[in-house]
C-alpha cells in the first residue's frame, strides 16, 4: 500500500485506515465508563459503564473493570446511547434510480455500493450507525436495497454492507410513478388505480413463474428430463422472494387511500408484514395500520412540497406511535441524517412523547423495520456495539454528538476531527467545488437520478 | 389566603374558557403576569408582568399595576419571549413546492426588482398559522429567482391583507452572480463556470449603469416608462436596502468589492454560506449578514462536517453583525432550532438569540419598533414553558402586533382530528 | 440529444469525403526484406544486444545477432545507436474500429429512444447487449487511430467492438494491413463488458447493468444446459430457443473465454471481483486506474489486469496574483488541499509500480488514454518507480501472453512476426523519437521531432504577447473516424478577439464565442444552432507561429483533434 497517501490525516484516522485495510469487519474493544446510559429498551442507567468486547456490548453496570489492553473512555456527565439507525437514506450509493420501467424488482443498489461517500461520515457524525440505502421511488417496484454500517475509511463496498441484515424492496406509490411512467412515458400507471394493477400483475406473474418451477422439480422428481424450467428471470426470482416473505417491503407512501390499497393487495397475497416510508398521512389510517401490524417510517415536519403531502401534520409520528404502530423517524437525505436526534425530538413539541418513546423512533424501532432489531437499536448486553456519545441529551437542541461507534470501532471522534475526511480526492483539482444543496435537501432524494434519466428520455 | 386561591381558579377557569373560545386574532388589552420576561436587550425580569394594549407593549416589570380591563393570563413559571424575526423565507409566496400555478415567488425575467412580494402574498397560507405557533411571527417574503427577482417585505404573521401584515421594512434582491455550482447535478467545467460568472458580473454593471443613468432622466421629458429601472433608484439613492444574496468565498470578497466601488449605501448580505472563510473582510466591510439555513450541508465535501453549524458564530465572533434566516417556506417554524444549533456550535445561547429577534430588527432599520421585550414596542411577543430553542419547550400563548393569536393550525386539527379516529378500526 | 448531435455532425460538419491519406501508407516497399544494422536491440524486457542486426524477411524476424550475414537485395537501415523493441502490443482498446453512424431513427420526438420501444424491455441493441459482435467488418485499416497508435511503437492491439454494456468480442489486431480483415490476427478471443448504462432504456443505470449481467449468465447457463440436453436426447423436449446473445455468452460460463471487464475506479474493480465470485466466469480486469487498492485481493485471487494508460492530468499552476490574494487561513487550508491533491496524483502516478513490485503482472489499455498523452504518463510511471523493464514487460510481453499470441508477439525472437519499434534513444529515455515501426513486413518510418517542446514551455511567458491569432487558418478536424476541412477566421481589434468559422458543409459561418488567449493557449466556443437545437463545439488549441493543434469537444460526444494553418500573413 501507498502509505504516503495517508499522511496528512491524524493518528485516529491512520489508525481507522489500518483498521479498516485487511478486515471485512472490524471490530474493536473499549470500556465506557461512567455515563448516563440511554438503554431505550431498558430505561436510563445513571453512573453505568458499558463494556465492549470484540464488537459486541459484554457487560452494562457500575464498576466495571477493562480487561487487559482494553481503552478506558471516560463518558462523565455524558450521554450513552445506542447508533441512530436511519431506515430510509440514499447515502453511500453511486445510483438510486433505474427509472426505466414501473417495476425493476430485479435492480439492486448494493450492487452499486460507494463508501467513499463523504455523506456516510456526515451521518456518523450525527451519531448514525446503519442506515437503510434505499432504490428511489419511481417505480411501483423499486430495486432492493442495502442494510449498510457506517464504516467509513474503506475502499471496499462490501465493507459497508450488514451481513446478515434481511433482504428489502423498495416500493412507491403516488405521485413518482404516476409521474414518471404515466405522465412522462404514457404508460400505466397513470392513476393510483393503475398503479394497484401494477402491482397485483406483478405478484400473479411471480406465482405463475414460481408454480412453473414447481412443476419442474415435480417433473425431475420423477424422472422426467424432458421438462425445462422457465427461463430465468431475475426479476421474478425477487417478487418470490417477495411473495415468500424472504424480502421485505419498504414502501413510498404519502396518501392514506394508497396505504391502505397496498395492505389490502398484500393481504390477498399472503404477505403479512411491510413497511410503509414517508407515510404522511399514515396517521389517517393509524389504526388499520396497527391492525395489519405493518409500520411506519416517516419525515418529523416535512410536508407541502408536493399536493400529496399537503394535509399532512406534524403529530403523524406521535399519532401513529399512541395508536401501537411501530414508528421510526427516518431522513431521506444527506442532510437530515446528520440530525436524527433532533427529528426525533420535535415529536416532544408536536405531541410529547418522552424521552424513550422519541429515542425509540431513531433506535429500536428502526431496527426492527429493518429486521436488525435482534441485533442493534439498543443498548443491551450481546448486541453489537454500535453506540453514540452525547455531550447533552441527544433529545436537547443543545446535545452534541462526540463519538460514534459502529463494531466496537470509533468512527468518529469530534476531539479528534480532521476537517478533510473525503476518502475520493480529485487529484486535477485541489480545492473541490462549491456548491449549495440548498434546493436540495428541501425534497426527497427519492426522486435523486430521474432528472437525468427524464431529460434522455422526453426532453430529447 | 382562600380567596386569592379561589380567584386564582376563577382566573385559571376563565382564561383557559377564553382560549377554548379564540379561534380568531383577538386585540385587546393584556396583563402577562408572574412570568420572566426575557427581554433580550435588557436582561431578564424575573416575575414580570407585561401588559399589551393597543398593539403595543405598554408596560413591563415586577411592579406594574394591571389595567382594569384587562384580561389577565397568569404565566407562573412561564416565559415571555419577543416574537422571532426570520429574514429571509419565501412563506406565503409558495404553497405547493411542486405545483407551479402555486407559486409566486419567481417572476419571468432576470431584471424584475418592481415585482412586490408583499402583493403576492397568501395571508391565508396554510403554513402561516404552522409557522407562527413556534413563536416567528415577523418574517421577510422574499422573491426568488434572476438576478433581481423583486422587492422583499418584512411581514407580521397575522392579518388578511397585505396592509395589515406589513411590517415596515422593504429591500429589492439581488442575486450576486455566482462561481459555484448549482447542485449535484452540474456538470459545467470550472472554466464555463467561470465564463458565465464574468458575463454576469459584466451584465450586472451595464444594469447598474442604466439605472445611474435613469436618475438623471427622472422627471425631464425623456423619462420612459420602466418600473423595473424606477424600482431600482431609492437602492441608488440609498433610502432602500440591497439584499445580496452571496455565498461563495470568492463571490464574497467580490461583492464587498462590488458594494464599494458602487456606493451602496444600505447592503445586506444574505446566505453567506461560506462567510466563516471570510469573516474578517465582512467584518472590515461592517456589512450586516442574514445567514442560513443553518441546519444545512457544507458547501464543500472537504468542508469539516459541522461547518454550516458554526458559520454563523464564527462570523459573530470575527465582529459581523449576523441574523439567522431558515430560506424556508412550510417549514419558517424550525426558525428556532436553526438558532439553536447555531447555539450549541459556539455561537451561545444569548447571541442567537439575538440572531432572531434584535440582530434582524437592526439590520431592517427596526429596532425601535421589535426585536425586544421594551416598553413602546410592537406586542410581537410569546409565552412559552421554557427555552423556546428547546424541542420539548411548549408554546402556551402568541401575540401578533398586540393581537392575540390561537395556537392553532391545520397540523394541530389534523392531530385532534385522529389522534384518536372516529370511526375507528371497525365501523 | 446524442443522436441529434450525430445528425448534426455528420450533415454540418463532416464531409465524408476528404479523408486525409496516411502518409505512412504511401511508402510502397521494394523489396520483403529489411535488416536494422548495428543497433541495440532488446529481444525481450532484461535481455539486450549491443551493436547487432536484426533482419526481418516476408514479415518475419528471419535473423538477429552480432555477426550475421544481410541477405542480398535487403533494404539496409543504418542503425547505429538505435534502439530496436518488440512492437507493442495495446491491451484494450477500439482501435481502428470506428465509432459507429448511427442510422437514422424514426420518430424520436422525444429523444433517443425510437418510437414503439418499450423502455422497460428495449430490444437488447438498444440495451447494449450484443455480445455476439466481432470487429470484424467494422475495422478500418485506416482510421487515425490506427496510425496514432502506430506513431508510438505500437504494432497490435486487443480491440473490441464499441457500444455499451457487452459491445462484443475482442480480436487481436496489428496495426497495419491493406484491409479491416487484414490486420486480424486472432478472433474472438475475449467477452468485452463495461459498465455503461443504456440511453434511456433498461438498463439505464450501474444497478440496471449489474442486474442485467447476472440475469443473462445464469439464463445463458439455462440454455447451454438445455441445449446440451438436447442434443444427447431430444425426443420429448421442447427445442432450445435460440438466442444469439446468450449463445455468444456459452464460451464464458463455460469458461473457456476470459471476460475483459472495463473497472477503472476502485470501486469498480470490487464490484467486478465480487461478481467474478458470485459467476466464477474468467476474469481480466481492464482499463484499470485505481488498482493499487486492490493489490492484495489481485494477488490473492491471481486475477490478471490490464492497466489504462491514462493518468489525471497535472493542474496548471495557479497565476501569482491570485495566490496573493488568499488569506493565510487560506492557504493553510489550500495548502493541505494541495497536499492531499498532489498525494492523490502520486498514487495514481504510482499504480503501475506499486503492482510491479507486488509481483503482479499487467498490460496496458490505451482506450481512454489520447494518444498524445501516452509517452508523457509512461515517464510519469517511470518517474514513480516502474523501471523500464516492467513497462516493456507491460508493453510486450505480458500482453502476448495474456493474449495468447506470445508465439508469434511480444519479443523479438526467430520466426516471430516482424513487429518491432526502433527508437533513437532508448525508448524511455527523455527526448527519444520513435524512429521506425515496422509491422508484419509493413515499415513505417518517421522523422525525429524538432526538440521544440521544452524551449516552447520556457518561453511560455513572453509568448503572451508575441502570440498573433488574427488571419485566416485552414483547419483539418479528425476523429470519430471522420474528418473535416474548413476555415477559421479570427480577428484581434484592441484585444477583443472575435471569430468565425465555416466549412463546405454549413449553410453559414459560425460566429466564435468566448475567446480567451492565454500565453499561447486560445479557446473558444462555437455554438452551431440547428433549428433551434444548439451544439456547441469547444476548441482548445496551442497557436505556434502559423500552425495551431488541439482539440474540439462536443459536450456528451466526444473529441476530435484539430490542426491549422495560417493562410498569408498576420496583420
Amino acid at each position: 500500500m501507498n502509505n504516503m497517501k495517508y499522511n496528512i490525516f491524524s493518528g485516529f484516522l491512520l489508525l481507522l485506515f489500518s483498521v479498516c485495510m485487511n478486515a471485512q469487519t472490524q471490530t474493536g474493544s473499549m470500556l465506557i465508563k461512567n455515563g448516563t446510559v440511554l438503554t431505550v429498551t431498558n430505561g436510563t442507567m445513571e453512573n453505568t459503564d458499558v463494556l465492549i468486547v470484540d464488537g459486541k456490548i459484554q457487560d452494562i453496570g457500575q464498576n466495571l473493570r477493562a480487561p487487559r489492553g482494553v481503552e478506558e473512555i471516560d463518558a462523565t456527565g455524558m450521554h450513552v446511547m445506542p447508533g441512530i439507525i436511519d431506515a430510509h437514506s440514499h447515502i453511500g450509493l453511486e445510483t438510486v434510480n433505474e427509472a426505466t420501467n414501473p417495476v425493476t424488482a430485479e435492480v439492486y443498489v448494493g450492487d452499486a455500493l460507494n463508501p467513499l461517500d463523504v455523506s456516510i461520515y456526515r451521518a456518523l457524525a450525527g451519531g448514525v450507525t446503519a442506515s437503510h440505502a434505499m432504490h428511489g421511488s419511481a417505480n411501483a417496484i423499486g430495486g432492493q436495497c442495502e442494510t449498510i454500517k457506517h464504516r467509513y475509511g474503506t475502499y471496499n463496498p462490501d465493507d459497508i454492507r450488514m451481513d446478515g441484515a434481511p433482504r428489502t424492496v423498495k416500493f412507491a406509490l403516488g405521485e413518482n410513478p404516476m409521474r414518471v411512467h404515466g405522465e412522462g412515458r404514457g404508460i400505466l400507471p397513470a392513476t393510483r388505480m393503475g398503479i394497484e394493477q401494477v402491482i397485483r400483475r406483478a405478484f400473479a406473474e411471480a406465482k405463475e413463474y414460481k408454480a412453473a418451477k414447481a412443476q419442474y422439480e415435480e417433473a425431475r422428481k420423477n424422472g422426467d428430463n424432458t421438462v425445462m424450467p422457465p427461463m430465468y428471470s431475475r426479476r421474478m426470482e425477487a417478487l418470490e422472494g417477495i411473495l415468500d416473505g424472504e424480502i421485505i417491503i419498504h414502501c413510498h407512501a404519502y396518501r392514506a387511500d394508497e396505504i391502505y390499497m397496498l395492505m389490502q393487495v398484500c393481504k390477498d397475497f399472503g404477505v403479512d408484514y411491510l413497511c410503509f416510508h414517508h407515510a404522511n398521512e399514515g396517521f389517517k389510517v393509524a389504526p388499520d395500520l396497527a391492525a395489519f401490524g405493518a409500520a411506519a417510517s416517516v419525515f418529523a415536519d416535512w410536508w407541502s412540497f408536493k399536493f400529496e403531502v399537503y394535509y399532512s401534520t406534524a403529530y403523524n409520528a406521535t399519532i401513529l406511535t399512541q395508536n401501537g404502530v411501530l414508528t421510526s423517524i427516518n431522513s431521506d437525505s444527506g442532510e437530515l441524517i446528520r440530525h436524527l436526534y433532533h427529528e426525533a425530538a420535535k415529536t416532544q413539541r408536536y405531541g410529547g412523547l418522552t424521552d424513550d418513546e422519541a429515542l425509540a423512533l431513531i433506535t429500536i424501532n428502526p431496527a426492527k423495520q429493518l429486521g436488525i432489531g435482534d441485533r442493534v437499536g439498543s443498548i443491551e448486553k450481546g448486541k453489537e456495539a454500535d453506540i453514540t456519545i452525547f455531550k447533552g441529551h441527544p433529545l436537547s437542541i443543545y446535545g452534541i454528538p462526540m463519538k460514534t461507534n459502529v463494531d466496537g470501532v470509533i468512527y468518529f471522534d469530534r476531539e479528534n476531527d480532521p476537517n478533510d475526511m473525503r476518502l475520493d480526492v480529485n487529484p486535477e483539482e485541489a480545492m473541490p467545488a462549491f456548491f449549495l444543496d440548498i434546493q436540495d435537501y428541501k425534497h426527497e432524494n427519492c426522486m435523486h437520478g430521474t432528472y437525468q434519466t427524464f431529460n434522455t428520455l422526453f426532453r430529447g | 389566603m382562600i380567596r386569592n386561591i379561589l380567584s386564582l381558579i376563577c382566573c385559571l377557569l376563565f382564561t383557559q374558557g377564553l382560549v377554548a373560545q379564540v379561534d380568531k386574532a383577538q386585540k385587546g388589552t393584556y396583563a402577562l403576569t408572574q412570568a420572566t420576561l426575557v427581554t433580550v436587550t435588557n436582561g431578564i425580569i424575573e416575575n414580570g408582568t407585561m401588559v399589551i394594549r393597543d398593539g403595543r407593549i405598554t408596560a413591563m416589570g415586577s411592579n406594574v399595576t394591571i389595567p382594569e380591563d384587562a384580561t389577565t393570563i397568569n404565566c407562573s413559571g412561564h416565559f415571555i419571549y419577543p416574537g422571532f424575526i426570520d429574514g429571509g423565507t419565501t412563506l406565503g409566496l409558495v404553497e405547493i413546492g411542486s405545483i407551479s400555478l402555486t407559486q409566486d415567488a419567481n417572476e419571468l425575467g432576470d431584471f424584475t426588482p418592481h415585482m412586490q412580494a408583499l402583493t403576492a402574498v397568501n395571508p391565508n397560507s396554510v403554513a402561516i398559522p404552522v409557522t407562527r405557533v413556534n413563536g416567528v411571527t415577523t418574517v421577510i417574503a422574499q422573491p426568488t429567482g434572476g438576478l433581481f427577482p423583486g422587492t422583499a417585505a418584512l411581514i407580521n404573521l397575522v392579518g388578511y391583507t397585505p396592509d395589515q401584515m406589513y411590517a415596515g421594512f422593504k429591500g429589492i434582491v439581488m442575486n450576486f452572480p455566482s462561481s459555484g455550482k448549482r447542485g449535484w447535478w452540474d456538470r459545467r467545467s470550472e472554466e464555463d463556470v467561470k465564463k458565465e460568472y464574468d458575463k454576469n458580473l459584466k451584465n450586472l454593471n451595464k444594469l447598474w449603469d442604466q439605472v445611474k443613468m435613469f436618475q438623471t432622466v427622472t422627471g425631464t421629458d425623456n423619462e420612459t416608462y420602466r418600473p423595473d429601472i424606477k424600482a431600482m433608484v431609492p437602492v441608488v439613492e440609498g433610502d432602500m436596502a440591497l439584499l445580496i444574496e452571496v455565498n461563495k468565498d470568492s463571490d464574497i470578497k467580490a461583492a464587498i468589492q462590488w458594494v464599494q466601488d458602487r456606493g451602496i449605501k444600505k447592503p445586506i448580505f444574505t446566505g453567506v454560506a461560506e462567510g466563516w472563510r471570510v469573516a474578517k473582510e465582512l467584518a472590515e466591510a461592517k456589512i450586516p449578514v442574514i445567514t442560513g439555513p443553518v441546519l444545512s450541508t457544507p458547501t464543500r465535501p472537504s468542508d469539516r462536517y459541522d461547518r454550516p453549524y458554526a458559520n454563523a458564530g464564527l462570523m459573530h465572533k470575527a465582529g459581523v453583525k449576523v441574523a439567522i434566516r431558515t430560506n424556508e417556506t412550510e417549514n419558517v417554524r424550525n426558525l428556532p432550532f436553526n438558532a439553536g444549533f447555531a447555539a450549541a456550535y459556539g455561537m451561545g445561547v444569548e447571541e442567537a438569540l439575538k440572531a432572531i429577534t434584535i440582530t434582524p430588527a437592526e439590520i431592517f432599520g427596526l429596532d425601535s419598533q421589535i426585536g425586544s421585550l421594551e416598553v413602546g414596542k410592537v406586542a410581537n411577543l410569546f409565552v412559552s414553558t421554557g427555552d423556546p430553542f428547546e424541542m420539548k419547550t411548549e408554546i402556551k400563548y402568541l401575540f401578533i402586533a398586540g393581537y392575540q393569536v390561537p395556537i392553532d393550525n391545520r397540523h394541530i386539527q389534523l392531530y385532534e382530528e385522529f389522534l384518536e379516529r372516529s370511526p375507528g378500526l371497525k365501523n | 440529444m446524442r443522436k441529434m448531435i450525430l445528425w448534426v455532425l455528420t450533415i454540418l460538419v463532416f464531409s465524408l469525403a476528404g479523408h486525409t491519406q496516411d502518409i505512412d501508407d504511401a511508402l510502397k516497399p521494394v523489396t520483403q526484406t529489411y535488416a536494422f544494422k548495428n543497433a541495440t536491440i532488446i529481444p525481450a524486457p532484461g535481455e539486450k544486444m549491443e551493436t547487432a542486426t536484426i533482419v526481418i524477411k516476408n514479415g518475419l524476424i528471419h535473423a538477429m545477432g552480432s555477426d550475421i550475414t544481410i541477405p542480398a537485395g535487403a533494404r539496409v537501415i543504418e542503425a547505429d545507436s538505435m534502439f530496436v523493441y518488440a512492437g507493442f502490443i495495446d491491451g484494450l482498446s477500439n482501435t481502428g474500429v470506428p465509432r459507429p453512424e448511427r442510422e437514422q431513427q424514426t420518430g424520436g420526438r422525444r429523444g433517443s429512444r425510437p418510437d414503439g420501444v418499450n423502455p422497460g424491455n428495449p430490444p437488447r441493441q438498444l440495451a447494449g447487449v450484443t455480445p455476439e459482435l466481432h470487429v470484424r467488418g467494422q475495422l478500418k485499416h485506416d482510421d487515425k487511430s490506427v496510425s496514432d497508435l502506430r506513431k508510438l511503437g505500437f504494432t497490435a492491439a486487443h480491440v473490441v467492438p464499441r457500444g455499451r454494456m457487452l459491445p462484443g468480442k475482442g480480436s487481436v489486431i496489428i496495426l497495419a494491413g491493406d484491409s479491416g480483415e487484414d490486420m486480424l490476427v486472432a478472433e474472438g478471443i475475449s467477452q468485452f463488458i463495461q459498465f455503461s448504462p443504456a440511453s434511456g432504456v433498461f438498463p439505464g443505470t450501474l444497478i440496471g447493468v449489474i442486474s442485467k449481467f447476472h440475469e443473462l449468465y445464469r439464463q445463458t447457463e439455462q440454455l447451454n444446459a438445455h441445449m446440451k440436453a438436447y442434443q444427447a436426447n431430444p425426443q420429448g423436449m421442447p427445442r432450445p430457443d435460440r438466442n444469439d446473445a446468450l449463445e455468444a455468452m456459452i464460451p464464458v460460463v463455460e469458461g473457456e473465454l476470459p471476460l475483459f471487464f472495463e473497472a477503472p475506479d476502485v470501486k469498480s474493480i470490487y464490484r467486478v471481483m465480487r461478481m467474478q465470485k458470485e459467476l466464477g466466469f474468467q476474469l481480466v480486469i481492464t482499463g484499470a486506474e485505481e488498482a493499487w487498492y486492490v493489490t492484495d485481493e489481485l494477488k490473492d485471487s491471481n486475477t490478471p489486469i490490464v492497466l489504462s494508460l491514462e493518468l489525471p492530468k497535472k493542474p496548471k499552476e495557479k497565476k501569482g496574483k491570485d495566490k496573493e490574494e488568499e488569506e493565510e487561513e487560506e492557504d493553510k487550508e489550500m495548502e493541505m488541499l494541495q497536499e492531499r491533491a498532489s498525494e492523490r496524483m502520486t498514487a495514481y502516478e504510482s499504480q503501475a509500480a506499486v503492482l510491479a513490485k507486488a509481483g503482479i503482472t499487467f498490460g496496458f489499455s490505451t482506450m481512454e488514454a489520447s494518444p498524445k498523452d501516452i509517452r508523457t504518463n509512461l515517464s510519469r510511471m517511470i518517474e514513480h518507480g516502474l523501471t523500464t523493464d516492467q513497462a516493456l514487460a507491460a508493453l510486450t510481453t505480458t500482453p502476448a501472453k495474456m493474449l495468447g499470441v506470445d508465439r508469434t508477439m511480444g519479443s523479438l525472437k526467430k520466426g516471430k512476426m516482424g513487429n518491432l519499434v526502433v527508437t533513437d534513444k532508448a525508448y524511455f529515455d527523455e527526448g527519444s523519437n520513435v524512429r521506425f515501426v515496422m509491422i508484419d513486413g509493413h515499415l513505417f518510418e518517421y522523422e525525429a521531432k524538432k526538440k521544440a517542446t521544452k524551449k516552447k514551455a520556457d518561453s511560455d511567458a513572453e509568448a503572451d504577447s508575441s502570440v498573433k491569432i488574427a488571419g485566416t487558418w485552414d483547419y483539418n478536424m479528425e476523429g470519430m473516424g471522420q474528418s473535416v476541412e474548413g476555415t477559421l477566421e479570427f480577428s484581434n481589434t484592441d484585444g477583443e478577439l472575435s471569430g468565425t468559422l465555416s466549412n463546405s458543409q454549413m449553410p453559414g459561418d459560425a460566429e466564435l464565442v468566448n475567446m480567451v488567449l492565454e500565453g499561447n493557449t486560445l479557446t473558444f466556443d462555437a455554438p452551431i444552432d440547428f433549428g433551434g437545437q444548439s451544439i456547441t463545439l469547444e476548441f482548445e488549441v496551442v497557436v505556434e507561429g502559423d500552425e495551431l493543434e488541439g482539440s474540439v469537444t462536443i459536450s456528451q460526444f466526444g473529441q476530435l483533434e484539430i490542426e491549422a494553418y495560417r493562410k498569408g500573413d498576420p496583420d
